[in-house]
């Protein structure tokens, strides 16, 4: 095994930096004299490099990405560093090596619609995840779609006019409670936007958003709905989270720009 | 009921019938006492009082010992049930005299035992319960937040040393009051430092039942006019050009509320 042994050395040679990625506690004690930058959902290991990553991308390619534009964006390493990326794929514990570039990948702004959105990163987490099971189940096997409004819930209503009585009137759901779980079914059948707070809660549904749509530059073929995503994004400083009638595709949109596109079946 | 053994089996048996009888008592006490240790082993591991218990001082004191919390628990168990039939066995054979001294004696043996469970349990409990509580402390990063937890064990001690003290008898008055004062202070002090809090939460409970403005609606309190961008238990959040307002809630009950339409 010895041509194995050299290969991995000259892999792990001369790295700036190794990024772990929801690492153990006994495995990152091990590691922590290097120069290593901790990349997961919680900082589980209280590790001082923390680049909070609250969605578990299924793809590697996509966590790496996602993981070291976070760690340039915090400034734990330079943009021209050499990283090692210990990664788990299939298994519990890390099983994964992958050298990269901090500069190898274009600015996609994931990071950023997670950390520097003014609703919290678990409330934006929750919403993509209640997409993307939306997305899964559809309603009685037909595709259904929706759009999220997160954050800045003040603004967003005073943007928008009621389409009908709000259910969520004086209730006190929040996305990520189990309840909400059990709504899903009922979410595909409003039409309109979920308007959700800073905190999480769900303000109202059956909103029509009306900002000016002046300057959205979103891909062609998209529809009504992801127009209207855009151009609130734009208007106020809230993020939005589509759910595509037409391509099952959940795509996130900050500042009127399209940021990230997931496939609900792949995730 | 105990005292009216020995004359029962005295008028079934003979004399000497009696004493063979203390024997077989005593024989019978042996094994049940052997089967109560075995039981409660079982039972507490059963129950998961093994797992429970793991990492406690108690128990790594139990261990250095060469024993653990379970094995103590079912010993001092098995040894009530034996020292239980040696004294009906003594009862039985009228070796001594069957005075006040056994009578008192057998009916302070269960407080006695009682008082050591107590003793274990509290021991055990505040262990765990300082545990829980740093566990759940944990994030807050501040060095001082480590007396909370130590608190939490000490006071679970001093109660269980109170019922283990009360059960032996011992005059537990004075403590009961320490105790008393104790629980008071740590009321009053929680009354006086979370004023503020309780009126804000209490505030915020009607303002989320009734829900007099909600996100989105245009409000004035004191001078702060905004919208509003949340409401929990504690404070309002109400945001203008570039300004967030975070106003506690008590502050809408004292000044009231404007709701600005237009």
């Amino acid at each position: 095994m010895t041509g194995l042994d050299e290969f991995l050395e000259e892999l792990v040679a001369d790295a700036d930096a190794v990024c772990l990625f929801s690492p153990g506690k006994s495995h990152y004690e091990t590691l922590a004299s290097d120069d290593v930058v901790v990349v997961g959902p919680d900082n589980d290991v209280e590790a001082d490099a923390f680049v909070q990553l609250p969605l578990e991308f299924e793809d590697l390619r996509d966590r790496i990405r996602f993981g070291v534009e976070g760690a340039v964006d915090h400034g734990y390493v330079d943009e021209d560093a050499d990283l090692v990326c210990l990664a788990k794929v299939f298994g519990e514990d890390a099983d994964t090596v992958a050298r990269v570039r901090a500069d190898e990948f274009e600015k996609s702004g994931v990071y950023d619609l997670f950390a520097n959105s003014r609703a919290e990163p678990s409330v934006i987490r929750d919403v993509l995840e209640v997409a993307v099971e939306l997305g899964k189940k559809g309603q009685k096997g037909k595709p259904v779609g929706a759009l999220f409004v997160v954050g800045d819930a003040g603004k967003v209503m005073n943007k928008s006019r009621p389409l009908s009585y709000n259910p969520f009137e004086k209730s006190h759901v929040h996305v990520g409670d189990p309840i909400v779980n059990v709504m899903l079914k009922e979410f595909s059948r409003l039409d309109g936007a979920f308007v959700i707070s800073d905190s999480g809660k769900i303000v109202s549904a059956y909103r029509y958003l009306e900002p000016s749509a002046e300057g959205v530059d979103i891909p062609k073929g998209l529809g009504a709905r992801h127009m209207a995503a855009g151009a609130i994004t734009r208007d106020t400083n809230a993020i939005a989270i589509v759910l595509s009638e037409s391509d099952g595709l959940v795509r996130a949109f900050k500042a009127g720009e399209l940021i990230l596109e997931l496939d609900p079946e792949a995730y | 009921m105990q005292i009216e053994w020995p004359q029962v089996v005295r008028s079934v048996f003979s004399e000497r019938g009696a004493f063979a009888a203390s024997i077989a008592v005593l024989f019978v006490g042996v094994v049940g006492s052997y089967i109560v240790w075995r039981w409660t082993r079982t039972f507490l591991r059963s129950a998961g009082v093994s797992d429970a218990v793991e990492g406690t001082p108690f128990e790594r004191t139990a261990r250095s010992f060469g024993t653990s919390t379970v094995g103590i628990v079912s010993t001092i168990a098995a040894v009530f049930a034996y020292v239980l039939a040696i004294v009906l066995a003594v009862n039985l054979a009228q070796l001594g005299n069957p005075d006040l001294f056994w009578q008192r004696f057998t009916g302070f043996l269960p407080s006695l035992f009682v008082a050591a469970f107590a003793l274990i349990i509290g021991l055990v409990v505040g262990d765990k319960a300082k545990l829980y509580v740093g566990e759940r402390l944990r994030s807050v990063k501040l060095p001082e937040v480590s007396i909370i937890p130590e608190l939490f064990k000490y006071s679970i001690f001093y109660v269980a040393i109170l019922i283990a003290l009360g059960q032996l008898g011992v005059e537990t008055m004075a403590l009961v009051v320490l105790l008393g004062v104790y629980a008071f202070a740590v009321v009053v002090v929680a009354l006086v430092a979370f004023w503020d809090l309780l009126r804000s939460a209490a505030a915020g409970i009607y303002l989320l039942l009734r829900e007099p403005y909600s996100i989105g609606d245009r409000v004035r309190i004191d001078d702060n006019e905004g919208i509003v961008q949340e409401v929990d238990v504690f404070t309002t959040r109400i945001e203008s050009d570039g300004e967030e307002y975070i106003v506690p809630n008590q502050t809408v009950f004292v000044s009231g509320i404007v709701r600005i339409r237009d």
